[in-house]
């Protein structure tokens, strides 16, 4: 998970999703995943999971790096397929798809969005020190990254990781923890500090949410029920159950033109080629 | 080895939703719990803590398939009331990255932050019993006994919830050794050896606890020798 790269890609990204505030795109994320719940069908799924990778194309980004960031759960939905394996592949396909678009919906919202403005969204429905932890966490991550990055290099250039070793590299690395966490205190102490001098007083400001093409948002909230009514139809009107395949259908042009979309060179495509 | 990697869609609705009741009510006693003018003070190590917990959770150690979660650290630096807040914050980021399902946030919230919760009170125990000394000795055998607990919660969630149990956890060799039922919505029938599945586990997970109980007693005694203060003061 490289979470510099998601960050990068959700500030400097100019799609009508990154253009989008977050809150619509949050609803958009809801319902799939709504529709995902509610769903059995495996055309469906499959129609689900194509149309949210075209929409990865249309936003010009890397599109097979943001669709592998959203596969890691895949790995675990295959072991379940497997667990539960009865020569039923429509079966086993259900679950690894369920897994596989709900991430990608949760991640293309984090490609195309900050996470202040994600986090800001948020804070009306959460406590004030979840919602202030968040922001907190959010920032001392990229924080201890680099602490991270720096350690990782200093034990391999002095032999901390090694072969083999297995117990000498596991209490390398339990230290190496140790002095992350004691540097991270460090400079999170400092940095509350800083903030009481700037007039802290138990409430972040900045947290707001930011203003975005109300035409995008509402694109994006479309789109999404428009998957969850599919959903809805698919499972309880009888005689629909075929729509899925149809869906499929839809789906594979639409995916086809976003990518060829997506390798056309342009101004929100250029920076990803150049990086 | 707790951390439930069911996707979304999967676990019946109402234990979903059970699991997020449950962990709502959780957040809203530790909130009562803990003193605002702490909670400020303590804002910065939340944030550091969490982030190092989503840290360890992200490097996956392939040949077991275990991430260490190191909220029994958590638990002990932030005390119980903060480090559930802290699990709770850590489970919301990372299912946004797609690692564990958002639906089951709650679920996954109540399984890990019962180790950081169980982890703390184990560790003043067995230092209170130690004398004070062997500050790592005494996180470890907490980490084992939390570790402990937690899989059996989190096996209690798959039991109740009558899903077909090796997907809850990523050990590929549990998978191999459970004969599950039809997958579809997941309602085996018939299909679940409970009894079998809980040996497989108990067989399997002291390879992830004895892992990650050497990390915690390790960090900590780390952290005891270089900042005592840490370890040592007054939780809520």
């Amino acid at each position: 998970m490289d979470v510099s790269a998601i960050d990068y890609y959700a500030n400097h990204g100019g799609s009508f999703l990154h253009r989008a505030s977050a809150p619509p795109k949050l609803v958009f994320a809801g319902l799939v995943i709504a529709s995902v719940v509610v769903t059995r069908d495996f055309y469906f799924l499959l129609g689900a999971y194509i149309t949210l990778a075209a929409l990865v194309f249309r936003t010009g980004l890397p599109a097979p790096r943001v669709i592998t960031i959203a596969a890691y759960p895949a790995i675990f939905a295959l072991i379940f397929a497997a667990a539960g394996w009865n020569g039923d592949w429509i079966g086993a396909g259900v679950i690894i798809l369920k897994a596989l678009t709900a991430a990608l919906a949760s991640v293309i919202v984090i490609v195309t969005t900050p996470y202040p403005d994600v986090f800001a969204s948020l804070r009306p429905f959460l406590p004030k020190i979840i919602a202030e932890g968040l922001f907190l966490t959010y920032r001392s991550l990229f924080l201890l990254l680099d602490l991270m990055d720096n350690l990782l290099k200093a034990l391999r250039v002095r032999g901390g990781i090694s072969r083999g070793k297995i117990v000498r590299n596991v209490v390398n690395f339990s230290s190496g923890i140790g002095l992350l966490l004691v540097r991270g205190l460090d400079i999170s102490e400092k940095f509350y500090g800083v903030m009481r001098v700037r007039g802290y007083d138990g409430k972040l400001s900045g947290g707001y949410v930011r203003g975005g093409s109300p035409a995008c948002g509402a694109g994006a909230v479309l789109t999404g029920a428009a998957i969850l009514a599919l959903a809805l139809s698919i499972r309880y009107e009888p005689g629909l159950e075929s729509l899925g395949v149809y869906f499929v259908y839809a789906a594979l042009p639409a995916l086809a033109l976003s990518a060829a979309w997506g390798l056309y060179p342009k101004w929100e495509a250029e920076a990803w080629k150049k990086s | 080895m707790s951390h439930i990697h069911i996707p979304d869609g999967v676990l019946p609705l109402w234990i979903v939703a059970a699991g997020w009741v449950v962990t709502a009510l959780l957040l809203a006693l530790c909130i009562r719990r803990v003193d605002s003018g702490d909670v400020k003070r303590k804002l910065p190590l939340i944030g550091i803590v969490s982030a190092l917990m989503i840290a360890g959770m992200t490097l996956e150690i392939v040949p077991i398939a275990y991430h260490i979660n190191l909220s029994i650290i958590a638990g002990i630096l932030l005390g119980p009331a903060l480090a559930f807040v802290s699990v709770f914050i850590v489970d919301l980021i990372i299912s946004m990255f797609g690692h564990g399902g958002i639906t089951v946030v709650g679920l996954n919230t109540m399984v890990i932050g019962a180790e950081a919760v169980l982890g703390y009170y184990l560790f003043q125990a067995f230092r209170t019993v130690m004398a004070g000394r062997r500050a790592g000795w005494a996180s470890a055998l907490a980490a084992v006994m939390s570790l402990f607990l937690s899989t059996s919660i989190m096996l209690g969630v798959v039991y109740v919830s009558h899903i077909n149990p090796a997907a809850a956890l990523h050990t590929e060799e549990a998978a191999h050794d459970t004969h599950g039922g039809p997958a579809g919505d997941v309602e085996t029938e018939g299909g679940l050896d409970f009894g079998r599945f809980v040996k497989t586990i108990f067989l399997l997970a002291p390879l992830g606890w004895a892992l990650e109980a050497a990390v915690t007693g390790l960090v900590v005694s780390y952290l005891y020798r270089v900042r005592p203060d840490l370890v040592a003061s007054e939780k809520t």
